[in-house]
């Protein structure tokens, strides 16, 4: 109904009925269905979701790929491995998806292979790049294979590392974890620290020499 | 041109001071169907709704738009902020990503306050 449009008159109890509908009729064919109100109403219930997403992440919903807080058991990941080659296995955990490659200089190296951008698998490319890439296909992530470090992509954080150790036989080991761009010594520190305080303390981790000392008394 | 010129108002009235103007819209644009311009078949009436121009108030408008913009730009933040709080998270940083979450919880209760300012706004 326009402004210069007068309302019908009420002749009776009877079109009580038709006054609703025209009044819903006229609700309908106003301008705006949604108010600005409405949309104001909207955003707060988005922000609200934001916020109790926020406090979840923090409180430790997600789980953190390839991390362990304790020193995970040591896992015999291939029995050789030559240059250029990779294996896929599982360490710390079953559901941790993760790889070592052994690059053309002989370096050892071992990754989560799950990608920090949305958890795609990230595959060993050696033909691409000078020493190769860990590659995901799902949205042209690459990641630098000597340390771990997105170098193109959307990924947001390195990947989480893994230490592997070769033993005299060329077998090779996965015996810890680093935290997406955790620094060796830290995260060594953090798995080595209580359980074997001998290892921490040749590390020179901060607190290791104390800990040995009351296990002694 | 001097004011002894012109014509006398007529009396104030709403709508126009011509008659033929203040017919109703469908007799002023017989070429405007019932449906024009919706796809919505219900809408039976085109052109501004009952209580366009009515605004008693136009100021309240431009407030609420501001208020509008206002929490948008917040939830902007808060988006940024929950892949601080992802990032720092998945890096061992708890701490780092417990501030953020306070931040996102600050910032949904100025959100919430723009919500229920003036509350009969529109």
């Amino acid at each position: 109904m326009s402004l210069t449009e007068p309302p019908p008159p009420a002749t009776g109890p009877e079109l009580a009925g038709e006054d609703a509908a025209e009044r819903l009729r006229d609700r309908i064919s106003a301008d705006s269905l949604t108010t600005r109100r409405d949309y104001l109403r909207i955003v707060a219930t988005v922000s609200g979701g934001l916020a109790i997403g926020g406090v979840g992440v923090a409180s430790g919903i997600l789980h953190r790929h390839g991390d362990s807080e304790s020193l995970p058991r040591t896992k015999k990941v291939a029995d050789r491995l030559a240059p250029g080659e990779s294996v896929a296995f599982r360490f710390p955990g079953d559901e941790d998806r993760a790889l070592a490659v052994r690059l053309s200089d002989g370096a050892l190296v071992g990754y989560s292979a799950v990608c920090t951008h949305l958890a795609c698998a990230v595959l060993w490319r050696e033909d691409r790049g000078a020493d190769g890439e860990l590659y995901c296909p799902c949205h042209e992530g690459v990641f630098d294979a000597r340390t771990g470090g997105g170098t193109a992509g959307p990924p947001p954080r390195p990947l989480p590392r893994i230490f592997l150790t070769e033993e005299t036989d060329g077998s090779v080991w996965a015996v810890a974890t680093a935290r997406s761009g955790e620094s060796a010594r830290e995260a060594l520190c953090r798995q080595f620290g209580e359980d074997r305080p001998d290892m921490a303390r040749r590390l020179g981790c901060p607190g290791a020499d104390r800990a040995t000392e009351s296990r002694r008394t | 041109m001097s004011d002894g010129a012109l014509p006398p108002r007529p009396d104030y009235q709403p709508g126009s001071a011509q008659p033929r103007l203040n017919r109703p819209v469908r007799e002023r644009y017989p070429q405007i169907r019932p449906t024009s311009g919706y796809g919505d078949p219900r809408i039976r009436h085109t052109g501004p709704g009952p209580g366009a121009g009515s605004e008693q108030e136009p100021e309240r408008s431009a407030k609420l738009n501001a208020r509008l913009a206002l929490a948008l730009t917040v939830v902007i933040g808060q988006l940024w902020a929950l892949t601080v709080t992802v990032n720092e998270w998945m890096e061992g940083n708890t701490g780092t990503a417990w501030w953020a979450a306070g931040f996102l919880i600050l910032s949904f209760l100025v959100v919430l306050g723009l919500w229920l300012l003036d509350p009969k706004d529109r």
